[in-house]
């Protein structure tokens, strides 16, 4: 269906105006704060409101540069860290438990979905003692590992629920044929079989990053370092700081929106190639 | 700095050799492990004044919750200044997010993963005592010169554990423009109050607030009202308790309070007021500074709390506890430092807080009428607990007044239904 | 070809692929299962945290949280209307996108990719945003709706009992419409293009083709993005506990809202642990259900 040719000439300026008015709609609430962030603390309590900034405001953004003892730019390094750390174990662990799973009938293998799925029902609130104290155990308290060890069982069950219909709907030909041609078990996943599911692996390479990019209780809990928090966390204490100040809050906000948006609009081609090209080509 | 490190180095490696464990290469501060155990041979009975001062040493590890920035700067100077002042023990402040404050401590006692020193909220000190985290300090630490509230609040079956910081207390805030402009006086009674906040009312300007929060936060401003009533905040299902949630119910239904409050901390009403959104507010002492400094030109004065039958406020403040098993004796050492007059003077007008050492109180704020407002306000200040289960008939406070502020239910139902679970737990 | 058919058949060395992945759930999460379970059966609170014997008390903690605890019934309850409200709009919504950006056109890809934002943004960040969005007095929805007279009076959407709820599922809906989205637009991309030719070269119309070839080829996706979504939906924290704190008295309390409270709040560390396990409960039932679906569709 990715491959279906292009709309021509009145439908695609049709789809193209329809595509903008949705964006405008569902991304509205960025744009409005961001807006915000650039409005003085006086305008942005106007009736009614306005929706450029009459007068251009960037203390709040300066603000952020001079008082905060916060480092916006270690933070966001830490979260990074901790985001790829366990983007990398997800998909290590994950691939081939999905390959698995969709490939073979081996006995207990309903029990083991139904243990990958039942991994992810316990709300946070109850993994954060039992947690801390392995982690305090295994000397990993206040550190990067702690966290990434912890976002990693968020991503790991979810990639494989979502690959494992992938390497499903990958026709079983495909697999035979590279047995033939003498490659071996594991040859044949490495060389044929994951090339063909990238685009699932992307997207839930993806998934892993984001969920441990924003995740706010681990990194909180286990690691106790101002240095070596996440961003959210930091977002997290300027709340309790400047409460309802909002043209502070907003600017800290886009400041932790914007590095984000940049990651990934560089990472765009690739994510969207990924998806659209199919696990079968015609 | 780099010789006071060598020097450190050298005094924590003597200690573990005289403790017996110099072979111990755990990279978590060997320092504090040589000092706790070096500790029992400083308890020995000629124990006399150096002897005990020489052995704690050490690593001291203190967790606050104070997010303002002025506020963490004073604890980092008074730090910096007792690290140079000796060479024995090496404290360090850990700022741990207030809303976090009490799960990470929880989580710490579960784990065995506790500082040394803990800054903490006083309506909470009970509970932790009542887990036996706190070291009992009864005869180390003198106390005689403390104010009664602030030291029933570290106090649990007659023990002592705990310091108290620092107090604070709260009281009407008022935007003297906008009184002006509304012709009216500042209000003394409830009457008044709903008066003057409903002619200070316009489309931008809600006439009062308090934070209404469903917490400690909001209970903390809520109870005043109870207590001015006479009734205790164990008697909600009385004639005071139901009177003063009903004039809250009239000052919101009436629209001179707004119901917004009850999503703001009290740092977001002094945000609220200072920008001019709000006539008056209860809020408390620490607010002080900020305000001055955010907005010196606001024309802005306090009074004591509207009054039903008697004047009443609520006290707060924070207390130290030392954390049974760390590094006691040391945290000992700098609690005697940092409450010392010259150290505590610092730290409370850094802060914005009232001493809780009558000694040093009594001569902190002559000449400023606002903070002596507040200090003659102490003696009518009432403090929530003491008691283990306090969280929870806290709790039940604060459904109660947030029933009854979103309409929910009414006074007399809410009361009802906070009583029993009030009652449940002191049992009557 | 005996050698390919060998390759094929019921073969154990399916559990060298997995195992490494169920080792590290196992011991990451599986302990803590079992911890929480064992915690929930004794009576663990301020005064009994740090004795040697924890008191054990079989299922009192559930019995006392069933017969006087009227937030549990109110929490359990909220949670699924939550969970039910968010699912529907953000499956339709999602599907709806998919398909409309799986036509070719020129913006298809770059809007699309545009679109993923809510999803990106640290739950946190879009928890704030729509709390000021959420205003009475200031809030821009307010003034929308009161522009577009569909209201005349501002709405005080996180102060109302009635109308809290509405504001959080409607902010969890705007993050999940892109989960959904990309996860059915990927399902899309493996469905053969042949099959829709053969489809209008029968005479099938738009209509039809979508019931009789994409609905049932997309059918492991569908199952898998609404039983994810649902688990994740239902455990719901972070959203939440920034917007509301589980109030106005108490109309947004979740399940795990509120085991948070009794746990790290109150203290009631085992009726906490207690709440948290009915939740579990709860949603290990739901993806019984939905095993025992696969299940017997494979057999079928």
């Amino acid at each position: 269906m990715g491959t279906e040719e292009k709309l021509s000439g009145r439908k695609n300026i049709v789809f193209c105006i329809l595509s903008i008015i949705l964006l405008c709609i569902l991304l509205f609430p960025l744009y409005w704060v961001v807006v915000t962030s650039l409005k003085t603390e006086k305008e942005i309590f106007q009736i009614p409101p306005t929706f450029w900034p009459h007068i251009l405001n960037l203390k709040s953004y300066m603000a952020q540069l001079e008082v905060g003892d916060f480092n916006m730019f270690q933070s966001f390094g830490n979260s990074l860290i901790i985001a790829v750390g366990s983007m990398l174990i997800s998909i290590v662990l994950a691939v081939p438990a999905s390959y698995g799973i969709a490939k073979y009938h081996f006995k207990g293998k309903r029990f083991i979905i139904l243990c990958f799925l039942v991994t992810q029902m316990l709300p946070v609130s109850v993994l954060l003692t039992p947690l801390f104290i392995m982690f305090r155990n295994m000397h990993l308290y206040n550190t990067y590992p702690a966290a990434i060890l912890a976002d990693a069982t968020i991503g790991i069950p979810f990639s494989i629920l979502i690959l494992k219909n992938y390497f499903g709907s990958i026709p079983g030909e495909l697999e035979e044929a590279a047995y033939i041609d003498g490659c071996t078990r594991f040859s044949a996943f490495i060389r044929v079989l994951i090339p063909i599911a990238k685009p699932g692996v992307v997207v839930c390479g993806i998934f892993s990053f984001l969920y441990a990019w924003g995740d706010l209780a681990y990194g909180m809990t286990f690691i106790l370092d101002q240095e070596k928090r996440p961003i959210t966390a930091g977002i997290f204490n300027f709340m309790g700081q400047y409460g309802t100040k909002w043209s502070y809050l907003t600017a800290f906000a886009v400041v932790t929106i914007i590095p984000v948006a940049l990651i990934f609009i560089f990472m765009q081609k690739y994510i969207i190639s990924g998806m659209t090209s199919g696990a079968v080509k015609g | 700095m780099k010789k006071l490190a060598a020097l450190f180095v050298a005094t924590t490696m003597i200690a573990s050799l005289l403790a017996g464990c110099g072979a111990k290469t755990s990279t978590e501060a060997p320092a504090a492990e040589a000092a706790a155990e070096a500790a029992p041979a400083a308890e020995e009975p000629a124990a006399d004044e150096a002897v005990a001062t020489a052995a704690a040493s050490g690593d001291v590890t203190i967790w606050y919750y104070w997010e303002g920035e002025g506020q963490q700067k004073a604890l980092d100077t008074l730090i910096q200044q007792y690290n140079d002042s000796q060479s024995d023990i090496k404290v360090e402040a850990k700022y741990v997010p207030f809303a976090d404050f009490k799960k990470q401590l929880s989580i710490g006692v579960s784990a065995d993963e506790l500082p040394d020193l803990v800054i903490l909220d006083n309506p909470d000190h009970a509970a932790y005592a009542a887990m036996g985290i706190f070291a009992d300090i009864t005869d180390k630490f003198d106390v005689s010169n403390y104010y009664e509230g602030p030291i029933n609040s570290c106090t649990l079956e007659g023990k002592l554990y705990g310091v108290p910081f620092g107090s604070n207390c709260l009281l009407l805030y008022y935007n003297e423009d906008m009184l002006k402009a509304a012709g009216k006086e500042v209000p003394t009674t409830w009457d008044e109050l709903l008066d003057v906040a409903k002619a200070c009312t316009t489309d931008k300007v809600s006439g009062f607030a308090h934070c209404a929060l469903q917490n400690e936060e909001g209970t903390f401003n809520f109870l005043p009202w109870v207590w001015s009533t006479g009734a205790t905040s164990y008697e909600i299902n009385s004639d005071g308790g139901i009177k003063a949630l009903s004039m809250v119910k009239s000052l919101v239904d009436e629209g001179a309070m707004t119901k917004e409050a009850i999503n703001w901390t009290q740092g977001d009403t002094m945000n609220q007021f200072i920008s001019g959104n709000l006539a008056m507010m209860i809020n408390g002492t620490w607010q002080v500074p900020t305000m001055r400094t955010e907005v010196p030109d606001l024309n802005w004065n306090v009074a004591p709390i509207p009054m039903d039958t008697k004047q009443a406020s609520g006290l707060g403040g924070e207390n130290y506890a030392v954390i049974a098993g760390g590094n006691e004796d040391a945290a000992i050492e700098f609690l005697k430092y940092a409450t010392a007059k010259d150290q505590c003077l610092f730290m409370m007008n850094a802060m914005g807080y009232i001493s809780s050492d009558s000694t040093i109180a009594e001569g902190q704020f002559t000449g400023d009428a606002v903070y002596e407002a507040f200090v003659e306000e102490m003696q009518y200040a009432n403090a929530r607990g003491p008691l283990p289960e306090w969280p929870d008939i806290s709790d039940a406070i604060s459904l109660a007044f947030n029933e009854v502020i979103t309409g929910a239910s009414t006074p007399e139902d809410a009361a009802a239904k906070a009583q029993t679970t009030i009652d449940g737990i002191v049992g009557k | 070809m005996n050698r390919v058919k060998r390759f094929f058949r019921y073969d154990n060395i399916g559990y060298l692929f997995v195992l490494p992945a169920f080792i590290y759930m196992l011991y990451f999460v599986g302990y803590p299962i079992v911890s929480n379970f064992i915690l929930s059966f004794q009576d663990v609170t301020v005064k009994t945290l740090k004795a040697e014997e924890k008191p054990f008390v079989g299922l009192q903690n559930y019995i006392e949280l069933f017969q006087q605890d009227n937030v549990l019934t109110t929490s359990i309850w909220n949670t699924f209307i939550f969970t039910v409200g968010c699912l529907i709009f953000q499956f339709i919504i999602g599907f709806a996108l998919a398909l409309f950006f799986n036509r070719n056109f020129s913006f298809s890809k770059p809007v699309r990719g545009l679109l993923m934002m809510p999803w990106m943004i640290p739950i946190t960040v879009t928890a704030l945003i729509f709390k000021f969005m959420f205003g009475t007095d200031v809030g821009i929805i307010n003034y929308f709706l009161k522009s577009l007279g569909i209201i005349s009076q501002n709405i005080d959407w996180l102060t109302n009992t009635r109308t809290a709820m509405g504001a959080v599922i409607f902010t969890n809906i705007w993050i999940g419409i892109p989960f959904n989205m990309i996860l059915i637009a990927t399902g899309l991309t493996t469905i053969p293009t042949e099959l829709y030719e053969s489809a209008s070269i029968d005479g099938a119309g738009k209509v039809q083709t979508f019931f009789r070839i994409t609905l049932p080829l997309l059918k492991p996706t569908i199952e898998s993005v609404l039983i994810l979504g649902f688990i994740y939906t239902f455990k719901v924290y972070d959203l939440v506990y920034v917007m509301t704190s589980g109030g106005p008295v108490n109309s947004t309390h979740m399940l795990s809202t509120y085991s948070y409270k009794l746990s790290f709040e109150m203290f009631k560390y085992s009726k906490g642990a207690a709440v948290a396990n009915i939740l579990f409960i709860i949603l290990f039932i739901v993806s019984l259900l939905y095993l025992k679906y696969v299940y017997t569709e494979e057999e079928a």
